[in-house]
């Protein structure tokens, strides 16, 4: 049977052993972490924007490389789901980007904040995260209905889906988008986009801070999102 | 109590409740906040509730760490505490600090980092604190007459605690290598050193619970701890899967934290074979209920909801979901927060000289938050699995999510009423004990004549 002393010895001996090998693994690991994270790119802005996120403690509601608490979105691929003008635009005001829904704080960054975490969140994106977060399989996102209009713009996907859906993607905030081209023209659409509240006063859509080209293309896009059109 | 200085551990348990008492209050400010109940939102938002809620979960762990220590060294090493008045300056110093740090995050002042908010400048302050307590612990010990595998456990876990503390604190600018450092100290605390606490705590209630031979509860001490650090060393992997770390630690991280359960499984078997063989018939049997009970929490808790999502194939869904927030409440509450209180319940008739063993609110207040605990992992546990598919599966926007899942914050908040029941009447117990009187027993050994007079 086991004697006390073994039962040190196994202790001590397992020990030593595996914090050696985590200590040489870790050793190792800050090695190759430059090339799988791009550490060339990151830049002051980068840097700064990084301090910007703990400073207000932005993990205590949001996941980042999915660390952080549950209240709020997954943001390591925010720069690609919802581009730098959605950001710029929650950043601002958060609660016109999402009235009604569950609060942000309201936080007063300057136009260099702002681009600083644009530019952090850019770099988070691009790193090498061996698959995390995967992408959707089943269901909503696999078996989205085919919509007219051919290819959705990427201002679309990024920012209008956050509250309206289309095609059974998207956000249920908003109305569903399908057959808008039906019931508005091109002429009320983009007096519609460019400044909600002079059309209809109260509305809870938000102003969204597109350029002029950007709104040009959604509004294309979704005049032809006829019943007709398929 | 054989010591008059032992009395100082009422203090730290005392503090205890009382920050327990606040962590589940703001607990139940972000649990509102999940079913749209937001109206503190200005003063307090999720964040600040999120910070204080984490942080007085590991400030009231370390008081009782620290209570138990100062109540089960001088037992086992038969001497007084070596700096009796310190260790009131000790806990003082650590109370101050700790409401700083708690008001401080209500005006932004933290460093935004999970588990690890506290400020950087109070953060020194705390390893100072840590290491006067250390030197305390240590220093009763050295000029003990006697040293057991019990207090010797123990104090390594406590001395390594304070120091792997220090990783959290290196400066970085790269996302990355602050992930990497944060959990060198947050993995290695609660599912390393943390667990030799643990160990020794529950090695010395064991002990004098069951009455069953030291040298075998020591003997499988050192097997259970061994296991601990097995596993748990490079199980710091599990945390390293998504970071922007090397793809082997998919592996390694995979195959040590499966292993991660073996320990608990260890502590559940130790505890339970050693009720069973004790023949000794204690009169607190309540604390024994409480030992036991954190061995086989922390077994299922800790270990099997640990494994349950720590494959990197489920963990690549799971993480960052409230999957996490299910495992985190259980395993902390099985394997330290009932440990806290199994010392606390152990040491109480001992400190006040009253014997109110068997009190039907402290049998309530056992199974009110034991049942209390299973439900709200439940909740959570739905809660996360739901999200899972919807967000991570199906694709559906996170706000959208969200909305499906508030049906199950209800069910958590009325579990944690139940939680809280049993929390409200632990505390009463705690209160209707009374002050610590510190009869010092009369025992043959050197023990007495050496006790220091009272403060």
């Amino acid at each position: 049977m086991l004697s006390k002393s073994a039962a040190r010895a196994f202790f001590l001996s397992g020990t030593l052993l595996f914090s050696a090998v985590f200590i040489w693994l870790t050793v190792d690991t800050f090695q190759r972490i430059p090339a799988q994270t791009n550490a060339g790119d990151l830049t002051e802005s980068v840097v700064r924007g990084k301090h910007l996120w703990e400073e207000n403690n932005c993990m205590g509601c949001h996941t980042l490389l999915g660390e952080g608490a549950y209240y709020a979105p997954e943001l390591t691929r925010v720069y690609d789901r919802r581009g730098p003008a959605f950001i710029g635009q929650m950043l601002r005001d958060p609660e016109a980007v999402y009235p009604g829904q569950r609060r942000m704080v309201t936080y007063d960054f300057t136009d260099e904040q702002v681009a600083d975490m644009v530019a952090f969140f850019e770099w988070i994106g691009r790193m090498d995260l061996n698959g995390f977060p995967p992408e959707p399989t089943i269901g909503i996102a696999a078996a989205a209905i085919a919509i007219p209009g051919g290819k959705r713009p990427e201002i679309f996907s990024q920012v209008c889906t956050a509250c309206h859906s289309l095609g059974g993607v998207g956000g249920t905030i908003g109305p569903a988008l399908d057959g808008v081209g039906d019931r508005f023209d091109r002429g009320y659409l983009m007096r519609w986009i460019t400044d909600p509240q002079a059309v209809k006063p109260g509305t809870k859509m938000p102003q969204l801070g597109l350029t002029e080209e950007q709104r040009n293309e959604v509004v294309i896009f979704l005049s032809k999102q006829r019943e007709a059109g398929l | 109590m054989k010591y008059q200085s032992q009395k100082v551990a009422y203090w730290f348990f005392a503090t205890c409740m009382l920050l327990l008492a606040l962590q589940i209050i703001y607990g139940f400010i972000m649990a509102f906040a999940h079913v749209g109940f937001d109206v503190l939102h200005p003063w307090i938002p999720f964040n600040v509730a999120r910070a204080t809620h984490t942080n007085l979960l590991i400030v009231w762990m370390l008081t009782g760490f620290m209570g138990a220590a100062y109540f089960i060294i001088p037992d086992e090493c038969e001497r007084p505490i070596y700096w009796p008045r310190l260790a009131y300056v000790q806990l003082i110093a650590l109370v101050v600090v700790s409401v700083t740090a708690v008001i401080g995050f209500h005006f932004g002042w933290w460093e935004g980092r999970k588990f690890l908010e506290i400020p950087r400048p109070l953060d020194y302050l705390v390893v100072v604190d840590v290491l006067l307590f250390v030197a305390n612990i240590g220093m009763t010990i050295w000029k003990a007459p006697k040293i057991t595998t019990t207090s010797i456990v123990l104090f390594f876990g406590l001395l390594m605690a304070a120091v792997l503390y220090l990783p959290g604190m290196i400066p970085t600018d790269h996302q990355t290598h602050d992930s990497f450092w944060r959990w060198w100290v947050v993995h290695l605390w609660v599912e390393g050193v943390w667990e030799l606490i643990m160990g020794g705590i529950l090695a010395y209630l064991l002990i004098r619970l069951t009455g069953v031979d030291r040298e075998l509860v020591e003997k499988w001490l050192y097997v259970i701890v061994g296991f601990t650090f097995l596993s748990g060393i490079l199980g710091t992997g599990h945390h390293y899967y998504f970071i922007g770390t090397p793809s082997y630690w998919l592996w390694i991280g995979g195959i040590f934290s499966a292993l991660e359960p073996l320990a608990f499984l260890g502590m559940a078997i130790y505890g339970l074979a050693l009720a069973k063989k004790g023949g000794r018939n204690h009169p607190n049997r309540i604390a024994l209920f409480w030992t036991v009970g954190c061995c086989v929490m922390a077994f299922v808790g800790a270990g099997l909801l640990g494994a349950a999502h720590t494959l990197p194939q489920v963990n690549l869904f799971t993480h960052g979901t409230l999957v996490t927030a299910m495992h985190a409440h259980m395993a902390f509450w099985g394997a330290y927060a009932m440990l806290i209180l199994a010392i606390i319940t152990y040491a109480m008739p001992i400190l006040t000289g009253r014997k109110l063993f068997e009190t039907a609110s402290a049998t309530f207040a056992f199974w009110a938050t034991n049942i209390g605990m299973i439900a709200m992992t439940v909740a959570f546990g739905v809660a996360g699995v739901a999200q899972v598919y919807l967000e991570r599966r199906a694709g559906m926007e996170f706000l959208d999510v969200q909305r499906e899942l508030q049906v199950h914050f209800i069910g958590l908040i009325l579990a944690a009423t139940l939680f809280t029941s049993g929390v409200i009447a632990f505390i009463y117990n705690f209160i209707r004990y009374g002050w610590p009187v510190g009869d010092v027993e009369e025992t043959p050994s050197s023990g007495a004549a050496v006790a220091a007079p009272a403060e």
